[in-house]
């Protein structure tokens, strides 16, 4: 078909209409609104190359272009969804944008020719209709941000100074801590959607625990003498990034222990400096990713993914472990790149291993600086480690 | 009845379809000698001894692209290929398949209901409308004669050996086509598989492109273009855009190039001492060869240039076509407002323009 500009861009929002409505029916169920974010993109992506590219080289579009243009539009908004930080999950929203490309067609193929007879003859114009159409979309997506801005989670600003804790969140909410407030016993997470930020918790059973809830983010978030664990995550979706755990003194808790959510979808540990405890991170059945943290001084391993889990660790510097620096194990699937294992003491065996994978486990190895241990890497009871890249998130 | 369609081919066939959406077959008449619309199509295309169209999918006398004939091709033959050929714009219907869909369209459309075997000599501007003879005053009339005639080169008029490529046909041992479109590009092709020498004389090289004309002017981003264009310019541009070309393909360089090794196919400046000559040369051209056109621009003093009559960019009269009534060329003579107005898919550009003119009548 032989587009005008005016007819790519009114069948582009009319055929958006149904797929920003489907988003936004699916983020009133889901109560998340990375749908509206990727379909807002989409369309974004979608009538930027209309104007900028599609019409100038494109005069005539064969039906099979359809397809690599549709890659080619989803390759970006991938891009721009990474870009923008939507936190989409990735099958769902290329689910998303599938869905939206085959409703495009068929409304370009058969519903718009149907409904409108000059409709090729008129390169996809729709006359009223595109404005109803563009209308009802702005509608559409007024309302979404509306609705969006409404719903907000409220703020609480917590104050410098100490507050007595434990500090237990039953509401979903974005706690925010002033330069110098501390929480002293701990913070309990039990409503999802929770966000804390820039808050310093001394002590408690653990620093900070999640447990059964989704949708968490600790985001600058310092912990120091915790009887327990730093971070503490049980069957929770969490994202955990610039924190700081100090768990000096403290032998027998884990820096970070993320546990029981394979179900929850990916939770992540990013640019975090965890001193102390006697693991770092761990994870316990979780997929999960582990970049760029800083780890040191532990009494037992620096970074341990274990107990079938599933996840990445890169960019990540451990040192002065004891025994192993970052450990596969018990049937998981690790992805190591690109990390830094020093100085690994010797444990109570005498073992001493920068990467160590065991029983029954995939370690998949790249770029890491492991020379500086007394074994780089090794692999035992039946577990494998493979040299070279299989995938990577970046 | 207030509406009326002159002429019974094709293109009429395909305005008849799309003014049935909105009316009954009583309200609209159409007038020709022949009440079968595809007779004239089914004659030329046994002549070259055509057995796909060229045009594709969308090839059809229905109102709306969708569904086209790769559909229900697809949906008979219970097969996705016509589907995926679509898509590659490489479906084209059989001959056969065309006029099945144009059978099965006459039968349940009322088209008999609506026809009047008649020829219409006279359209006159009148009062509330356009008289057509002593057939009555119709509001909204669409002529649609088609090509007013077989065009045969003078020098070949007289020669015994010459037969135009549209009638019927066998072939000597030793042929000369004249012309380089799609018609020629088919004799040649059959010429060769009956065994003959063929040779091809034309007055320049054929261009290849899949459609009659390029794409774009299939929609409104050629035509926009088109339409802003001074007479002489459109006048220009539609004589580039008509001349003579076929599809591109091995399905016709194939043979060519294989009776060129053989010695069989050549191509010449003039026409030599073959024992046939086939003038694959097409139609007449401009308002003066059709009568009926030609009374018409006398009478109205309607503009023309150079063969064409000037309409509208929606193919109306101007002058003729006013909020009450209008006067709509469709066919060949459409060419002023869509190059491509010989094809089917013109033939329903003109179509949707025309019931859009009768849907905003005030006095419909």
């Amino acid at each position: 078909m032989s587009y005008t500009l005016r007819g790519r861009v009114e069948s582009r929002l009319a055929s958006a209409l149904i797929v920003v409505a489907a988003a936004c029916a699916l983020a009133l169920a889901e109560h998340r609104w990375w749908p509206v974010e990727a379909a807002g993109l989409m369309l974004g992506v979608g009538l930027a190359l209309d104007v900028l590219a599609y019409d100038r080289l494109l005069p005539y579009q064969p039906g099979w272009a359809a397809l690599p243009l549709g890659l080619l539009e989803l390759g970006l908004v991938i891009l721009f969804m990474r870009v923008a930080g939507v936190e989409a999950p990735l099958s769902q929203a290329v689910a998303l944008f599938a869905a939206g490309w085959i409703v495009a067609q068929i409304l370009g193929h058969a519903a718009f020719p149907i409904m409108r007879l000059g409709y090729a003859e008129e390169g996809g114009e729709l006359g009223s209709g595109g404005t109803v159409a563009a209308l009802s979309l702005g509608a559409l997506l007024a309302a979404a941000g509306a609705t969006a801005y409404a719903l907000r989670p409220p703020v609480i600003h917590l104050a410098a100074g100490v507050h007595q804790g434990p500090l237990v969140i039953t509401h979903r909410e974005v706690l925010v801590g002033a330069p110098g407030a501390v929480v002293r016993g701990g913070i309990v997470v039990r409503a999802n959607g929770v966000t804390v930020k820039n808050v310093s918790v001394v002590g408690g059973e653990n620093g900070i625990t999640v447990e059964r809830v989704h949708g968490t983010v600790l985001d600058g978030v310092s912990v120091s003498g915790p009887r327990l664990d730093g971070i503490h995550v049980r069957l929770a979706g969490v994202v955990i990034k610039n924190c700081r755990v100090d768990m000096l003194g403290n032998t027998l808790g884990q820096g970070i222990d993320i546990s029981y959510n394979m179900d929850m979808g990916m939770s992540m540990v990013e640019g975090c400096t965890i001193t102390g405890g006697m693991e770092g991170i761990t994870t316990h059945s979780s997929m999960s990713d582990i970049m760029g943290n800083s780890v040191s001084r532990t009494t037992m391993r620096g970074i341990s993914v274990t107990e079938m889990s599933m996840g990445t660790v890169m960019d990540n510097e451990v040192r002065d472990a004891r025994g192993i620096g970052i450990w596969c194990n018990d049937r998981s699937m690790c992805m190591i790149e690109r990390n830094t294992v020093l100085d690994t003491r010797p444990d109570a065996m005498g073992h001493a291993f920068g990467v160590l994978a065991s029983f029954q486990s995939e370690a998949n190895l790249w770029k890491n600086e492991l020379a500086a241990n007394p074994v780089a890497s090794a692999a035992i009871t039946q577990s494998e480690v493979q040299s070279g890249r299989s995938f990577s998130y970046r | 009845m207030r509406v009326a369609v002159v002429g019974s081919g094709l293109a009429s066939f395909t305005a008849y379809q799309t003014l049935r959406r909105e009316l009954e077959p009583e309200e609209i008449a159409v007038f020709g000698l022949d009440d079968d619309p595809a007779a004239t199509f089914r004659r030329h295309a046994a002549a070259i001894r055509q057995r796909e169209m060229r045009s594709e999918s969308d090839g059809h006398c229905l109102p709306t692209t969708f569904p086209g004939l790769a559909f229900r091709s697809a949906v008979a033959r219970r097969s996705p290929a016509p589907l995926a050929g679509t898509l590659l714009d490489r479906f084209h219907p059989t001959v056969g398949e065309f006029l099945s869909h144009v059978e099965r369209l006459r039968g349940r459309s009322g088209w008999e209901r609506s026809f009047h075997r008649a020829r219409i000599e006279r359209v006159r501007a009148v009062d509330g409308g356009f008289e057509l003879d002593e057939h009555g005053t119709f509001r909204h009339v669409l002529v649609a004669t088609g090509h007013p005639g077989l065009n045969v080169p003078d020098e070949l008029r007289a020669d015994a050996r010459a037969v135009h490529s549209y009638e019927p046909h066998d072939y000597a041992s030793t042929v000369t086509v004249v012309g380089a479109g799609l018609a020629a590009a088919t004799e040649w092709v059959n010429a060769l598989a009956a065994g003959a020498e063929v040779i091809s004389v034309r007055r320049r090289e054929p261009a290849r492109q899949q459609l009659n004309v390029p794409r774009e002017y299939f929609s409104r981003r050629g035509l926009a273009g088109f339409h802003r264009l001074p007479p002489q310019g459109r006048a220009g541009r539609l004589t580039a855009l008509l001349a003579p070309s076929y599809p591109p393909g091995r399905r016709w360089d194939e043979p060519l190039a294989r009776a060129e090794m053989e010695g069989r196919f050549r191509v010449e400046a003039s026409v030599n001492g073959t024992e046939q000559v086939i003038c694959a040369t097409g139609f007449l051209r401009g308002f003066e060869h059709d009568p009926l056109l030609a009374r018409l621009v006398g009478e109205h003093g309607l503009e023309t240039f150079d063969g064409w009559i000037v309409l509208a960019p929606d193919a109306t009269v101007p002058g003729l076509s006013d909020a009450t009534r209008t006067l709509a060329l469709g066919g060949v003579s459409a060419q002023w407002a869509f190059p491509a107005s010989d094809t089917l898919a013109g033939a329903r550009f003109v179509a949707h323009r025309f019931l859009d003119r009768i849907r905003s009548c005030r006095t419909r």
